[in-house]
């Protein structure tokens, strides 16, 4: 085929695709400039008096004596302004979160049960939080495909908050929660971690055969008068490919170095790069493995001993990572831990003595990076999107509390206009609305009460 | 013992009154003496709303075997047309019923093999069986039709239960039990975003990716029975009946009736019909106004709950509570008033859409109606979701949905316009058949003659008639307050003994009593409710159980102890 053919083809291919985002509904994007505040860029440090302009949701530029245009003008003198909060670990706005019954449901996708109505979004932006990972649970070596949620609280659609230039990640579990589901609860593979390993091993062998079969399919069927028959379609391998062909993100609930390691080898083995381990309680004994090998590690600041496999723990994992190269993140895993992701950072710091700048990374760029999206959040760059948000002191700081989140340059949150009831939707029955302290109370959801350990805890849906 | 059930069924349930005992001398024989004289009708002089808007006054409609002969006001009968005067009624097509399922049950779970694994349970056992049809779990001659009836319905597409997909739907008309009465099957695939306990697809998140497997599974299957009956040297396809029951839906043939209870799910199933490219027509929707222009979009038909939600939140006290309460209250009652408004909000929209009785009582049918017609929606517009606007979603629009020569004989027949407060149903003709209905007047709230009022407080017995016989127990109730609260049992359903409940939502309005209670079945819970008027310390109703059938009700006060 000639040149000029490609190139028409190309044109004809834009076109569609211009045609196809702009049937798209278009989310809210705003313009502010919000002048004279201590500007934490995270990647470019601090900026005094400085101001920041968004213009239609992307910030235009930053310095001094900006013009604001069309743009509302927000005075931030002797305030901090930081890039919206990123949490790597969250189950936030989610109507399910295990399909807890089989080893492995990488078919499950948690954008299909996105709850617009969530008030814990809301919650989340009065905490700073602009982007969130709503993942699968726990439950299966090999769980569903999570969904990167921009914050963008108030719409009745879903797919308002879906960060729609995020990479897919998909969610998978090593220990304690798989072999008790599977293995205890119904005599099934995974009983040890032995049988973890297998199954992902398996599952991955399996997806080779998948991707090979359909491969054969397809080039029999470019034969002149060929009558190939087409394998079963199983979207479950056919996600196991994509995680093989690097088209997805493995985010790993781990807790123990020897269960790290072996899912290591095993990444290697495939040849799969893409991957971060989540929670992470041993990481600091195989740092420089996850340094080598990994897209990091995303911790607690200081929460563990609510099961046999996470007692050896320390406050200054995030710091001992962070000083061995790993690529670190602090995320919540929680509806309430969401709300002071920034005094978490600030426990690391108190413990690990890292830098302002080393402890604001581990809730902004370095999570953006492990969402695969810190081209377009995650620090305050010209370029990025209008995600962020103002506090009344240093973010670190004890004392600190948020006065205004934005994303994409839409204010969201505001202290002076919180009003008592921000809820979206109401029971039309209900002046109480019940809160269900076990899941399976609420969504028949069979054999997973087992992730609720501790009644505190309960109440804010931890799944960890 | 077939007698006394005949007799039961007859009484209590105000089945059927035939014209005339006596069998006609050209036909034979007639032992049981309930042949009917003719099947031809005259309704004579009445007003007559042929569809929706149209109407005729002092019109007459002739029908004969079922079918609607004339419509008009100069009409000349035939000698055999059984004449009702029908002056000073009001006759309006017979109800459709856009998914019901009265009379419909959910079948038996097959026993699980000694091998079975819940993560890859066999299809059956998961609630996938779109090869079921509902007639196979459909008993013709079940109270709740014939409450139903009594409510204007005149045919109703039955929808099955069971799992995430259920099985095939079925067109069936209410009419004369010697009939099998039904009109079209395989109408529809139904489907729901139900999980099935314990076991893959649990949850929502599993149903959806299940559904899709199938739905991509079904097309290549298919084509691979293509490809294997035009060439050789091919592998046989592997049969499989899940699969083949969705190739109708694949080719368009039949639409996915797709059950939903809220916004979330409505947003699901168009997610799915988007990917897949299904006939979608969303049942039971409740609210709806966000997601309108999604739904105008995808081109998906509706079919509307007849269910509204209770105003409790009116009713609670708003003195001494917190600012805070306050507000929250006020939110819910705002809530509440909005979903009123939803049928409204539709129509404004120009999404035609019809009615399912499906989780809703036939009791509360013309009520809620009533309520959405305060709230907005135009009669025109309620007649249609009934009538008109269902037959074009069933494509049943050829012979039924309004009255015109031709179209089956299904009418509801009534003593007012039909959504007007106090009228009542007097007669409905379902497949040419005639129903009637006993018109009791009805009673003003507070006894001008200054006679003491009603008073429920006390013990009562009660006796119910259901199905599976009688059941009967005591209910004592006591003032608390400016409410009641109260105690009632019943025979325990888990077998053996007596069990009991805390009567609920206790209301007397003038001499009508209302409560609710909640019996446990097999771990599960079931919201009984009951309505009755009393009548000198004897309360006399029907006890509802939703989706399982209107039962009579009556009790009697057991004299006050002291005075004995």
């Amino acid at each position: 085929m000639n040149k000029k053919m490609n190139r028409y083809k190309y044109i004809i291919a834009a076109f569609f695709i211009m045609g196809s985002l702009s049937a798209r509904a278009q989310t809210p994007k705003g313009s502010v400039l919000i002048k004279n505040a201590t500007v934490l860029t995270v990647t470019n440090g601090v900026l005094e008096e400085t101001d920041v302009l968004v213009e239609n949701g992307i910030i235009r530029s930053i310095g001094k004596n900006l013009s604001a245009g069309n743009a509302q003008t927000i005075d931030a003198s002797g305030k901090y302004l930081m890039p919206g909060i990123i949490d790597a670990h969250s189950h936030v706005a989610l109507e399910a979160v295990n399909e807890a019954t089989s080893p492995i449901t990488s078919e499950v996708k948690m954008a299909d049960v996105v709850d617009p109505y969530d008030v814990g979004l809301y919650r989340a932006l009065a905490g700073g939080v602009t982007v969130s990972h709503a993942m699968h649970g726990s439950a299966n070596a090999i769980g569903g495909q999570n969904i990167t949620l921009k914050h963008r609280y108030g719409t009745h659609n879903p797919a308002d908050l879906f960060m729609q230039e995020a990479p897919r990640t998909i969610k998978f579990a090593l220990g304690e929660n798989p072999t008790r589901v599977h293995g205890r609860g119904n005599n099934n593979q995974p009983r040890t971690r032995m049988g973890v390993e297998a199954i992902i091993r398996n599952g991955f062998n399996d997806a080779i055969q998948y991707k090979k079969a359909w491969e054969t399919y397809e080039n029999a069927g470019k034969q002149k008068g060929a009558t190939p028959v087409p394998p079963k379609y199983d979207s479950r391998l056919q996600t196991l490919v994509d995680i093989l062909d690097g088209e997805i993100i493995i985010h790993c609930h781990s807790y123990r170095a020897d269960e790290i390691y072996m899912l290591i080898n095993v990444c290697r083995e495939f040849n799969i790069t893409k991957i971060v381990f989540s929670h992470v309680n041993e990481g600091f004994k195989v740092a420089p493995e996850l340094a080598e090998y990994t897209m990091g590690a995303s911790v607690f600041a200081d929460w563990w001993a609510y099961k046999f496999e996470v007692y050896y723990s320390t406050a200054y994992n995030a710091a001992i990572l962070t000083k061995n190269g790993v690529l670190t993140s602090i995320n919540s895993d929680s509806g309430e831990l969401i709300r002071h992701l920034y005094h978490e950072a600030g426990k690391a710091q108190r413990y690990g003595e890292l830098s302002d700048e080393e402890t604001l990374k581990l809730i902004t760029i370095n999570p953006a990076k492990q969402l695969g999206i810190a081209d377009q959040v995650g620090s305050i760059e010209v370029g990025k999107q209008g995600d962020l948000v103002i506090f009344d002191t240093h973010p670190l700081s004890v004392y600190a509390i948020p006065q205004m989140t934005f994303v994409d340059g839409v204010k969201y949150f505001d202290i002076n206009e919180d009003a008592t009831d921000m809820r979206i939707k109401v029971s039309a029955t209900e002046t109480v609305e019940p809160i269900y302290l076990k899941e399976h109370d609420h969504k028949c959801m069979h054999g997973v009460d087992f992730f609720f350990t501790n009644f505190g805890r309960n109440l804010f849906d931890h799944t960890h | 013992m077939k007698v006394n059930l005949k007799f039961k069924l007859l009484s209590s349930l105000l089945m059927l009154v035939f014209y005339g005992t006596i069998s006609s001398l050209t036909a034979q024989s007639d032992p049981s003496g309930e042949r009917r004289v003719t099947g031809t009708y005259a309704i004579t002089n009445a007003t007559i709303t042929t569809s929706p808007g149209k109407l005729i006054e002092g019109a007459t409609i002739l029908i004969k075997d079922g079918l609607i002969q004339q419509i008009g006001t100069s009409i000349k009968l035939p000698v055999e047309a059984q004449v009702i005067p029908g002056d000073s009624l009001f006759i309006y097509p017979g109800f459709i019923d856009g998914a019901s399922k009265a009379g419909v049950s959910k079948p038996k779970d097959p026993e699980r093999p000694s091998d079975f694994n819940p993560s890859n349970p066999p299809d059956e056992i998961a609630g996938i069986t779109p090869w079921r049809a509902v007639l196979d779990n459909f008993d013709s001659k079940s109270s709740h039709l014939a409450d139903w009836r009594k409510t204007g319905f005149t045919i109703g597409q039955l929808v099955p239960e069971g799992g995430m997909i259920p099985g095939k739907a079925a067109i069936v008309v209410y009419g004369n039990n010697y009939s099998t009465n039904i009109i079209a099957q395989n109408t529809g695939l139904y489907a729901k975003f139900q999980g099935s306990r314990g076991m893959y697809p649990g949850t929502a998140l599993g149903v959806m990716a299940k559904f899709r497997d199938l739905y991509k599974n079904a097309e290549l299957s298919s084509q691979h029975g293509r490809l294997f009956a035009s060439n050789v040297g091919l592998n046989r396809p592997e049969i499989n009946k899940t699969l083949e029951a969705l190739y109708p839906v694949l080719d368009q043939n039949i639409p996915i009736f797709f059950e939903v209870s809220d916004e979330l799910e409505i947003r699901r199933a168009l997610s799915l019909q988007k990917e897949l490219g299904f006939k979608l027509v969303l049942v039971g929707v409740t609210q709806v106004e966000h997601v309108i222009e999604e739904i105008k979009e995808s081109g998906t038909q509706v079919l509307l709950s007849l269910n509204l939600p209770d105003d409790k939140a009116s009713k609670k006290k708003k003195e001494d509570v917190s600012e805070d309460s306050k507000e929250r209250i006020d939110r819910v009652i705002a809530a509440y008033n909005n979903a009123l408004t939803q049928p409204s909000i539709l129509e404004k929209a120009g999404v035609p859409f019809g009615f399912t009785s499906s989780g809703s009582k036939s009791g509360d049918v013309m009520k809620n109606l009533r309520l959405m017609i305060e709230n907005g929606l135009s009669e025109a517009g309620a007649l249609s979701a009934l009538t008109s606007n269902n037959a074009s979603i069933l494509g049943i629009q050829k012979f039924a949905g309004t009255l015109e020569k031709g179209k089956l004989a299904n009418m509801v027949i009534t003593t007012a316009p039909i959504f007007e407060e106090n009228t009542a149903i007097k007669h409905v003709i379902a497949d040419g058949y005639i129903f009637d209905f006993e018109i009791k007047p009805k009673k003003t709230e507070k006894d001008s003659n200054g006679t003491e009022a009603v008073s429920i407080i006390g013990e009562w017995d009660y006796t119910s008639d259901t199905p599976d016989g009688s059941g009967s127990g005591t209910m004592v109730i006591e003032q608390s307050g400016d409410s009641y609260s109260g105690k009632i049992t019943y025979e325990d359903p888990s077998g053996g003994g007596t069990a009991s409940s805390e009567m609920k939502d206790i209301e007397l309005s003038g001499n009508i009593l209302e409560f609710a209670f909640d019996v446990t079945v097999g771990g599960s819970l079931y919201q009984v409710t009951v309505k009755g008027e009393i009548e000198d310390d004897t309360i006399t109703g029907n006890l509802n159980l939703v989706d399982a059938g209107s039962f009579p009700f009556r009790a009697t006060k057991k004299p006050n102890q002291s005075n004995l």
